[in-house]
């Protein structure tokens, strides 16, 4: 029965090497990767549903116990991700045969496309911390693949540079692991948060954890780390775009959430105060990084980055009403960054250029794109009743439980500019006299490539308008991560 | 009651279908009768006997996010106005707007509207009355840039939305907070437990959050700037939202929220203050505009800004006097703009410049204007309900209770003053609306257009209003007792006793000032050519108007400098960046947790051939920075990898070291084949500074992790699990090396994706020798 | 001795990184592989060294080496080699198509 927990990764693990036999028959490729993404899917979903049902389930991998054996642990939390990963995964696949010349799908698009959920899904699920950095290099990898697919000049530029600091922060990770290893002498992550509870976090363990958190806000982009993201995000292909605006940062977010609420848990006077002042400057900076350009794929890039900022935020305060926000707002932004990225890329193709300068009136025709595009505007930036209301309300309500003021003003002023500068492109895109389009020929394809979008959007307002549904188990998300014993019980069985 | 609120939202789902018969049939018709029919419904309501009635639909119970509805006397009044000038307004749209526009669009956006501002004046949960306030900002936003095709439609649309959803979030920021502090999110429950709030270290940032809502919504001083540009909606639109429903938005919150904060002094201060400087603002800035309907949009202005600061007041006078003359000035205002859409529609202008003498040409229309204009002046006839609101508002502002000293009583002095000042240019402007557009010379052949009456469908909206106009004037106590008062009364929050409404007080000091404003307007309007030229000087609203298209190219500008100021694509000053950060951060909380530990006990001799590999592999290090030729530098950095693998086998280590010795092997081989198919470019060396400054940030960078080294190895705090591994390699892993049981089994999922990692490579390496790649970017 | 090879490793962090800043692609290379073999080293440093024979079972030992940061660094060595792998063709593709092998040219803007 606890084997269930392997299939998420083992699943795309094996239909990234299926794939790959398939990679010149790109028909059959096609139709096997949406089917494999739908099982995926589905077999996601029952497992949540199971463990909804009976709590979490705990698979000591090799039969080896922990904390000797490396374990993977679905949680509500793991599971609740792996899940919104695979939904995000349906809509691209269904996107990407549209959207990606042929040449870059037999260049194995699909596999390095599985390959990145089974390794996004590892980090989630895995229970062991040097397993996650295992995970790690497998969606970098894939990433990897993903970002030079196509080899295009500036494409191959951003790439370089892409690699270069995930490397350099892998290699401070896999340190930084043994830093700790050092210490308290385990991988297990329950075991290592029960022996730094045990010690009281003392002497140079709050350091490594910060170091840590260096490495994972590497990845999440938090200020001042994030430098790397928005150019190389805006280049690789719309549909790879969406991969990782939608699951990389999270990655990294999640690993801030799991480890800084589970083991480094006893400083939060010192390390959580910090968040709060990084999370204010992530926001700040990523909203004014959002409007300073024309280009619509790099406004959206960097939008990622001032909703990493809300995370934090949530982290930062550390309550149970703050953390429950941060997984709504994690839940609610993989969906939506999915979406958006695959909604410019559309934009720019029927458009035929990512210059907001040179694109207007689209309105006229291609209004389900238009209307699309303002409920994700309308959603990203926080307005009722839709999802990205539901976390930023938990958040502002859990900082001013705290009384940080400051964080809620920033916090507000944010979204200000947020919808500011997603609005732009839509008044500047869509509305606007009614012109001859520039490539007539690429409705068609342009108005199948909306659809898949439809199933994220829709997700997006159930998240919201159905928040009942959701939120009773985020919010009991969000209770057990402050209470790390229950995660601890649930590994070490003791 | 649900259902009256869904019902518009609701019909909106199906206005797209039945737009495509709107050949046969147009839709205004059916839109028409959504408002008539809520109108209706919640008629039955009024009476002298009304009592508040609460209903509650279960939502999102655990955010406790319930729709509920609570219909006192204020909501009523609001819900009243929403669905009345609602019908009028989409019966009078079904003349004024051609089939050939978008209408499907346009009555959706509508229905949106009214669906949401019923939403918010019904609310009575803080989130569900968020929710529908900027639903009402987005199909305002939408119905501005109705015809997007329009450069000056875009332009009023993002404004109008910026500030108001600046206002609606900072709307939210109270809300979430007053929750937050009682625990409730029912706005009633809040108001019973407002000790909580008042007595709070934050109390004056509630307020602020909760007045910067409803005065930008409001369109009070210095945010009014968004009302006139969002003149660029249709005129329905204008005269709907812009006129009588949503701009009233704020001034319903500040009434909905009076029980609670008028008790305080700041917020007296605050709301009277800026309402009555609107007031005198709005009406003197609308004396200096030539289009219709910005003399409108500038007159609403001034009106809000009279309501807004009577609430401020606070007395029992003045909020009668409040809510009397929103309900006033839904009728004349009203009219006004349908009247200003009828004259755009038959001449083709709205430049006042251009218009004149048209009563000849639109007798009724200039009827209808005459009375709502001399209504909304404040002149004194028994039938025009303009006069008795206004009368109350010089009473109000007379009345004070006497009791602080200080800046509160010198506002008190001076608001009689004000208040007679704005109203002076209430009248100058509204005897300019009537007598440039329908009096003087006629010059018709100006005009885009021959003017001509409007069909009457057009007219009987209007109609209604000034018979609306002149029924309250005649007979005020008609809507005093059932209606008027029971709103007043939920303002206060207690039962008021009945105020009577008389045209006739006396001579006293309300009618003095009223006889004052009436001279010396009419002075004003006949001499108005002289003193004209003072608007020249004081250019008034274009500075603020400077000051948001700067704060919002600034805004841009700013961004895009201080970004493009970091992000400037090196990824060596990436790396600076992320290496400083993480020197910093990870320095200072060593050094705040004191963490820094060295423990010399515990350690391995020090062996003399290990430190010459060791110094060996220092300068080897070293070498690779220094030496120039790129063969050579690949050949020295081999020597740190076979150096490790050296340290490897001394470290007991020996799978690592035949590893290591096989890797560093292929990789050196891998270097040298790259670099030697790739030519060769120019040396790039960095500046002295910048050099400097690199080997700070290296040697912080070694330095960090050397002492996190270190101090992690001094304070090994338990065993290790290793214990276990060596115990059970054969028992249970059936082998004697222990490295490669772990690998293979004990950690075997690490080596399955490890392989995993190594055959991505190897695809994508494949890739990307093989794929094309376009040399043009992307 | 391991303060002597933590400093050794922190030595060869430093010229890592210094080499990471450089213009010139093959030294970022270089300096990518300096800090594979730095944290290597680091993490070997963290088991005790030399307490005890090499980890594989054999009669009448009683003490043996630290196993599983070994475990670690061979997963870690493999993986680097692939990503070093990747980067230096990377690298080759990167240069020959711009042109240039400096980074700091390589920077590009907003649309392209």
């Amino acid at each position: 029965m606890s084997n269930l927990i392997s299939l998420p990764i083992i699943l795309p693990l094996l239909a990234g090497i299926i794939v790959a036999f398939f990679a010149n028959k790109l028909p059959l490729a096609r139709t096997m990767s949406k089917v494999f993404a739908l099982i995926n899917l589905a077999v996601t979903g029952f497992i949540l549903y199971q463990i909804y049902q009976n709590g979490p389930i705990v698979l000591e991998t090799g039969d080896w116990a922990a904390p000797y054996g490396i374990i993977l642990v679905g949680d509500m939390l793991s599971i609740t991700l792996a899940f919104t990963t695979n939904i995000v995964a349906v809509a691209c696949v269904f996107y990407a045969s549209r959207s990606l010349t042929e040449q870059q799908e037999s260049y194995y698009f699909y596999s390095f496309f599985f390959l990145l959920i089974t390794g996004v899904s590892g980090a989630f699920i895995t229970g062991d911390i040097f397993n996650l950095f295992v995970f790690f290099e497998v969606l970098l990898m894939a990433s990897y693949g993903l970002i030079v697919l196509g080899n295009g000049r500036a494409q191959l530029r951003e790439s370089m540079k892409y690699v270069l600091i995930n490397l350099f922060s892998s290699m401070i990770f896999v340190t930084t692991v043994s830093f700790l290893y050092s210490v308290v002498g385990t991988l297990n992550m329950a075991h290592i948060a029960e022996r730094v509870q045990e010690v009281d976090q003392q002497g140079i363990l709050t350091t490594i954890g910060i170091l840590l958190f260096f490495v994972f806000a590497t990845k999440a982009a938090i200020f001042p780390l994030y430098y790397w993201l928005p150019h190389s995000y805006s280049v690789p292909n719309p549909v790879v775009s969406a991969l990782f605006g939608a699951l990389l940062t999270k990655v990294g977010i999640y690993s801030i959430l799991r480890v800084f609420t589970l083991i480094f848990a006893w400083e939060a006077d010192l390390t959580h105060t910090l968040f709060i002042y990084l999370a204010a400057f992530t926001m700040l900076f990523g909203v004014i990084g959002a409007l300073s350009t024309n280009n619509i794929k790099l406004i959206i890039a960097y939008n990622i980055i001032p909703a990493v900022g809300f995370m934090m935020m949530g982290i930062g305060v550390f309550t149970e009403t703050s953390i429950s926000g941060t997984v709504y707002y994690l839940i609610h932004d993989m969906v939506i960054k999915g979406a958006l990225f695959l909604l410019v890329g559309v934009i720019a193709y029927a458009a035929g250029t990512s210059d907001l300068r040179k694109i207007n009136g689209l309105i006229h025709h291609y209004p389900v794109l238009g209307w699309f595009f303002f409920i994700a505007t309308l959603v990203l930036a926080g307005i009722p009743p839709f999802s990205g209301f539901i976390g930023k309300l938990l958040l502002i309500q859990g900082a001013l439980g705290q009384e940080e003021i400051m964080i809620v003003i920033i916090a507000l002023i944010t979204s200000l500019l947020i919808l500011f500068s997603m609005i732009r492109i839509f008044i500047q895109g869509f509305w606007g006299e009614k012109k001859e389009l520039a490539h007539p020929e690429r409705r068609q394809a342009a108005n199948r490539m909306t659809w898949p979008i439809g199933l994220l959007l829709s997700i997006s307002v159930l998240l919201g308008v159905g928040a009942e549904w959701f939120y009773p188990s985020v919010e009991w998300i969000g209770e057990y991560l402050m209470n790390p014993q229950i995660y601890i019980d649930s590994v070490l069985k003791e | 009651m649900l259902l009256a609120v869904l019902l518009p939202f609701i019909i909106a789902i199906f206005i797209p279908f039945l737009s495509k018969w709107k050949d046969k049939i147009h839709p205004g018709f059916i839109v028409t009768a959504v408002p008539a029919v809520i109108f209706i419904y919640f008629a039955r309501f009024l009476g002298s006997g009304f009592e508040p009635v609460s209903r509650e639909y279960t939502w999102i119970p655990s955010l406790n996010m319930n729709i509920a509805f609570y219909l006192d006397g204020l909501s009523l009044l609001f819900v009243l106005l929403i669905s009345g000038i609602g019908a009028l307004v989409a019966f009078y749209s079904i003349y004024y707007l051609h089939k050939t526009e978008q209408l499907g669009h346009f009555y959706v956006y509508f229905l949106l509207f009214m669906g949401s501002m019923l939403g918010v004046v019904l609310s009575d949960n803080v989130f569900v009355l968020y929710t529908f306030w900027e639903f009402t900002s987005l199909s305002s936003f939408l119905l501005i840039g109705y015809w997007h095709y329009k450069e000056r439609s875009r332009y009023g649309a993002l404004k109008s939305m910026l500030i108001t959803i600046f206002g609606g979030l900072s709307l939210l920021g109270a809300l979430i907070f007053m929750s937050v502090i009682t625990g409730s999110t029912s706005i009633q429950q809040i108001i019973r437990q407002q000790e909580l709030i008042l007595n709070h270290e934050f109390f004056p940032l509630i307020l602020v959050f909760i007045l910067l809502g409803a005065f930008t919504k409001s369109a009070q001083f210095p945010f009014h700037i968004w009302l006139p540009d969002a003149m660029e909606a249709p005129t329905p639109v204008s005269a709907y939202l812009h006129s009588a429903t949503m701009v009233k938005a704020g001034i319903f919150l500040v009434a909905r929220f009076s029980p609670m904060l008028s008790s305080s002094d700041w917020f007296f201060i605050i709301v009277s203050s800026v309402g009555i400087v609107t007031l005198c603002w709005g009406s003197y800035m609308a004396v200096r505009q030539t289009d219709l309907k910005a003399i409108l949009a500038f007159s609403t202005i001034s009106q809000l800004g009279m309501i807004m600061a009577m609430l401020g007041f606070g007395t029992e006078v003045a909020v009668f006097a409040a809510v009397f003359h929103i309900l006033n000035h839904a009728t004349f205002k009203g009219s006004l703009f349908m009247v200003a859409g009828i004259v755009d529609h038959e001449t083709g202008s709205r430049d006042i410049r251009k218009l004149g003498g048209l009563m000849t040409f639109l007798p009724i229309t200039a009827t209808l204007a005459l009375f709502a204009s001399f209504s909304m002046a404040g002149v004194p006839l028994p039938f025009l309900n303009g006069f008795y609101s206004k009368e109350l508002f010089f009473d109000a502002a007379i009345h004070f209770e006497q009791t602080t000293t200080g800046f509160i009583a010198f506002l008190k002095t001076a608001f009689p003053y004000l208040a007679v000042l704005g109203s002076i240019f209430t009248f100058v402007y509204s005897m300019y609306f009537f007598f440039g557009t329908f009096r003087g010379n006629a010059n018709v052949d100006e005009l885009p257009k021959k003017p001509h009456e409007a069909p009457m469908g057009m007219l009987v909206s209007p109609m209604i209003l000034v018979a609306g106009v002149i029924i309250i004037g005649l007979f005020p106590q008609l809507i005093n007792e059932p209606f008027i008062h029971h709103a007043a009364s939920a303002v206060k929050g207690f039962e008021l006793r009945v105020h009577h409404i008389k045209f006739w007080h006396g001579i006293k000091l309300p009618l003095i000032m009223s006889l004052t404003v009436i001279a010396f307007g009419t002075v004003l309007v006949l001499s108005m050519t002289k003193w004209k030229g003072i608007y020249r000087f004081i250019p008034g609203v274009l500075s603020l108007n400077t000051f948001y298209d700067g704060l919002v190219d600034r805004t841009v500008s700013y961004s895009s400098a201080l970004t493009k100021g970091y992000m400037n694509g090196s990824v060596g000053r990436y790396v600076r960046l992320i290496v400083g950060a993480i020197i910093i951060g990870s320095f200072g909380i060593m050094a705040a947790t004191n963490g820094f530990h060295l423990e010399t006990g515990n350690l391995a001799e020090v062996k003399l051939t290990e430190v010459f590999v060791a110094i060996m592999m220092v300068i080897a290090a070293i070498g690779t920075i220094i030496v120039r030729n790129r063969i050579a530098a690949i050949l020295i950095l081999g020597v740190v990898g076979y150096g490790l693998s050296l340290l490897f086998v001394i470290y007991r280590a020996p799978d690592l070291a035949l590893t290591q010795f096989i890797i560093e092997t292929v990789t050196l081989a891998l270097f040298l084949l790259v670099f030697y198919h790739l030519p060769k470019f120019e040396n790039h060396t960095h500046s002295a500074k910048t050099k400097t400054f690199n080997l700070i940030i290296s040697i912080g960078f070694g330095a960090l992790m050397t002492m996190v080294a270190i101090s992690a190895h001094s304070s090994k705090m338990f065993d290790s699990i290793a214990s276990y591994f060596i115990e059970n390699s054969y028992k249970l892993g059936g082998g004697d090396n222990i490295v490669n049981v772990i690998l293979v089994d004990m950690r075997g999922l690490d080596t399955l994706f490890e392989i995993t990692v190594l055959g991505i490579a190897a695809m994508a390496i494949y890739g990307l020798i093989r794929l094309r790649g376009n040399r043009k970017g992307d | 001795m391991e303060i002597i090879m933590a400093v050794l490793a922190g030595i060869l962090f430093t010229t890592a990184v210094y080499n990471l800043l450089q213009k010139q692609m093959l030294r970022i290379i270089i300096g990518t592989a300096l800090l594979s073999h730095g944290a290597h080293l680091f993490i070997l440093t963290m088991g005790e060294l030399k307490r005890g024979a090499p980890p594989i079972l054999s009669e009448g030992v009683e003490q043996y080496t630290d196993p599983l940061p070994q475990a670690l660094i061979l997963t870690s060595i493999v993986i680097s080699f692939g990503i070093t792998s990747l980067l230096l063709v990377l690298a080759y593709r990167t240069s020959k198509i711009n042109g240039t092998d400096n980074m700091e040219q390589l920077r590009g803007n907003d649309y392209e």
